[in-house]
């Protein structure tokens, strides 16, 4: 256990080591074991077992399970549908994203603390509750559908409910908040006196926002982007909820999968398949924010 | 502000910002409002006031029931996540070792990983071991999920902490013992109490890992409120959800009460 010191180990300061010698090497690992237990048998057994799960076909090692849903256009297009949900809802919330957190992160009144407050709030009220309050305006009767058909764009049996557009307008509403808190903090740290350069250079407003304050911004809406896809494509509450079984997705699959059918294994390659989506998400989006901490450095 | 809200191109923003407070505000007022309608269907805007959906909702033992459960799991949850989140944190930040990173991204990575894979893999998991039973199996899977929010919130504060006045308390005699509990905890409580709220709140709203591995005959209050809603819009899970919300709010009230004043 050599390799364990202490992080600062100031020189004339050995008092409280030369205490207890024996003690010290063991604290971090005793610190450590209770998460890295926890962890082990809840986290990493299962997650290993999952793996293993969707390679066994009866008795023996097989590919079978994905063998099937390569070879099934069924499930190609479960693919396509899910991601296509995440980029639309990565669209929206970007556009709704962007003015937002970039008033709030340039507002300097009293209110900006207040509003900020308030697009947090959706955060904590449960995915579950604000879907539900969507599938109320959503349906026949619901406001929206009443709204649509009054306004002459559909014809009367018009409900959103079960549909693939109630989903992304539904799904883009639960994740919008997660887009404007993470642009926001790119904006702050942002300088507003380059902006204010650019003006006196002469560039208009929208001209500077889009060449001055968007070019540094690059990085954090990546990074906000991914975030948001990769949480759209594996949401279960929200398309389950209003998409319902005439809009499937990935993770509707594997519920169905897994509690009504219970096709484990092949829920597992399912659970496989999109885990290799959100990880490769996670290794670029982690790349991107090393990269973004490179530029900062630099500058 | 730099941009000038008159111009066209701030108005544009302007009314861009307004549509999207409206549309994230929106269905949660749709679940505060339609429940005070008189009829026996949801509607919104509601037709007549009254309150006796959320009187149904209140006097309603599977909600009250259900909404226990889910006390109690949260409960569990973040008492036991915001222990071994911050003894974690604690190690991270104070002592430097080969295999540190990986252990640091190790315990942040369920994170990244979706609940609904996590779900599969521990129902098939716990089904096949028999490991745990009723809310203890589901609060063991919200640590999971909890942890990770813990130390990444006391993280940065234990980073901050100046470990010279723990240094200080054992050059006077304190046991290290005595220094972590006296000096190190009252210093970062913000982040214990932060990431304690977080797993509170995570756990309580979950609804994946619920739906997966609660006892059918115990559901949490989330789950009921997702079964309730397939069945049918009775007006009184409407309330039950609406009274939900505006516990958030009164949480969150609170909380930013008790931030202001401490701070």
């Amino acid at each position: 256990m050599t390799a364990v010191r202490p992080v600062l180990d100031a020189p004339g300061t050995h008092g409280a080591a030369a205490s207890s010698p024996r003690l010290i090497p063991y604290v971090p690992v005793l610190l450590f074991a209770p998460c890295f237990i926890i962890y082990a048998i809840l986290f990493i057994w299962p997650q290993l077992s999952l793996l293993a799960t969707s390679f066994v076909d009866g008795n023996q090692w097989s590919i079978a399970h994905y063998q099937r849903f390569l070879g099934d256009s069924y499930y190609w297009e479960l693919l396509g549908r899910t991601l296509f949900l995440g980029v639309i809802t990565t669209v929206i919330t970007l556009v709704l994203g962007l003015p937002v957190a970039y008033l709030l992160a340039r507002m300097q009144s009293r209110w900006a603390g207040f509003l900020l407050v308030i697009t947090t709030f959706p955060l904590l009220v449960s995915a579950v509750v604000r879907s539900f309050g969507w599938m109320v305006l959503f349906f026949r009767d619901g406001l929206i559908s009443k709204l649509v058909v009054a306004l002459g764009l559909a014809s009367p049996p018009f409900q959103l409910m079960y549909s693939m557009s109630g989903v992304v307008i539904a799904l883009a509403q639960v994740l919008l908040p997660l887009m404007v808190l993470t642009l926001y903090g790119v904006f702050r740290s942002i300088d507003r006196d380059l902006e204010l350069a650019a003006m006196s250079l002469g560039a208009k407003p929208s001209l500077a926002l889009w060449l001055v304050t968007l070019r540094l911004a690059r990085g954090g809406i990546l990074a906000g982007s991914l975030l948001v896809f990769s949480l759209a494509i594996s949401t279960f509450a929200t398309p389950s909820l209003v998409g319902g079984a005439r809009a499937h997705v990935m993770s509707t699959a594997i519920y169905e999968q897994t509690i009504e059918l219970l096709n484990w294994p092949f829920a597992a390659a399912l659970s496989s398949i999109l885990l290799v989506f959100v990880l490769v998400l996670a290794l670029v989006y982690g790349r991107v924010l090393e990269g973004r901490g490179q530029t900062e450095a630099r500058s | 502000m730099t941009i000038d809200l008159k111009s066209p191109f701030g108005a544009l923003l302007l009314a861009l910002t307004i549509i999207a407070f409206c549309y994230l505000l929106l269905p949660i007022l749709v679940i505060v409002v339609a429940p005070l309608g008189n009829t026996g269907y949801l509607s919104f805007p509601p037709q007549g006031l009254t309150l006796k959906w959320y009187q149904a909702a209140v006097g309603d033992m599977r909600y009250v029931g259900s909404f226990l459960t889910s006390l109690k799991v949260a409960t569990i949850t973040a008492i036991v996540s915001t222990v071994i989140g911050i003894l974690a944190a604690h190690g991270l930040t104070r002592y430097d070792f080969r295999g540190r990173k990986f252990i640091e991204a190790l315990f942040l990575s369920p994170l990244i990983l979706p609940t609904l894979v996590l779900a599969v893999g521990l129902s098939i998991f716990f089904s096949r071991t028999g490991l745990l039973t009723g809310t203890a199996r589901l609060a063991a899977s919200h640590v999971i999920v909890c942890t990770p929010y813990v130390i990444r919130v006391s993280l940065p504060v234990f980073q901050r902490f100046d470990r010279t006045l723990e240094e200080a308390a054992q050059n006077l005699g304190a046991t290290p013992l005595q220094s972590f509990l006296m000096v190190l905890l009252p210093v970062v409580r913000p982040a214990i109490i932060a990431g304690a709220v977080m797993a509170f709140i995570t756990s309580f709203d979950e609804v994946v890992l619920a739906l997966f591995l609660a006892e059918p005959s115990a559901p949490t209050l989330p789950v009921t409120i997702y079964s309730a809603v397939q069945l049918g819009f009775d007006p009184s899970v409407a309330a039950v959800s609406g009274l939900l919300v505006l516990l958030t709010m009164a949480l969150m009230v609170i909380y930013h009460i008790f931030g202001a004043v401490r701070d």
